[in-house]
């Protein structure tokens, strides 16, 4: 089955990998502020990241183009959240699509292809903006 | 490729004489290989950085002592030997040297190995230039 992000297949044209990123509490060291104890103290429980990896594949250099800027698109302020759907139907739902990392140069030869990492993250209040 | 014995072997204005070979290699400089989350094998590759290089064995003169350096760049021309039924073919590459060495064998005397990076014009087209004569 075909990956997808709400709904919209966007890497689809090469090979691509999902990978979870580091889970679990986000401590803050006493002496981080301003204290003398090696105590640390939980904040809560860090965002989930998943991360896609693969390469774009075309035929011309403006069918590359097009899939990037088809991605680019999905980046929004204020992200707004989907479901990320991998290959094998493992769901992530309230996911937002954070950043896109392109990787080296475009490659030319048989095919135009790109390198990236796509990153998505389950925000827990992707509206907000700070101030001004 | 392999040329056994060229001939008229010309590297801008230098003619080289008694050339023994030219051997033709491509490999690849980067590859691309790429595997899914689908199983174990390879979904996709490429070689996106080709490097052609032609290495020239010739038997140096005794009063051959202006050498070619790296970095040096002019146009390599061939010709293959004639044969009884085969076509000459002339062969054209813009190359660079990349290195020169010279080594002594037993039995055949001294040979140099002149190692030259063939350029294509516009990164897209074929380095080497092949056609009948």
């Amino acid at each position: 089955m075909s990956s997808s992000f709400k709904s919209l297949d966007l890497f689809g044209s090469g090979p691509h990998r999902f990978y979870q990123g580091r889970q679990g509490q986000l401590l803050m060291l006493d002496v981080a502020l301003g204290g003398f104890t090696p105590m640390s103290f939980a904040l809560g429980l860090v965002e989930l990241e998943v991360f896609v990896r693969g390469r774009l594949i075309a035929l011309t250099e403006s069918g590359l183009w097009s899939q990037r800027d088809a991605i680019t698109a999905q980046l929004l302020h204020p992200p707004t959240p989907g479901t990320l759907i991998d290959l094998h139907g493992r769901q992530w739902t309230d996911m937002s699509f954070v950043r896109f990392e392109e990787l080296d140069r475009t490659d030319r030869n048989h095919r135009r292809t790109l390198g990236y990492i796509a990153t998505f993250r389950r925000m827990i209040a992707p509206e907000a903006a700070p101030e001004g | 490729m392999l040329i056994l014995n060229p001939d008229r072997v010309r590297f801008g204005d230098i003619a080289w004489h008694d050339v023994l070979s030219i051997a033709a290699e491509a490999a690849p400089e980067r590859a691309v290989v790429e595997w899914s989350d689908l199983g174990p094998h390879a979904a996709f590759a490429d070689v996106p950085e080709v490097r052609t290089t032609l290495k020239v064995s010739r038997s140096p003169q005794a009063d051959d002592l202006a050498s070619v350096k790296p970095g040096q760049r002019g146009v390599l021309e061939f010709f293959t030997s004639p044969g009884a039924d085969a076509r000459r073919v002339r062969i054209e590459a813009d190359c660079i040297i990349e290195r020169t060495s010279c080594q002594f064998i037993t039995g055949k005397g001294a040979v140099q190995t002149i190692t030259l990076i063939a350029l294509s014009p516009d990164g897209a087209a074929d380095p080497l230039t092949i056609e009948p004569v």
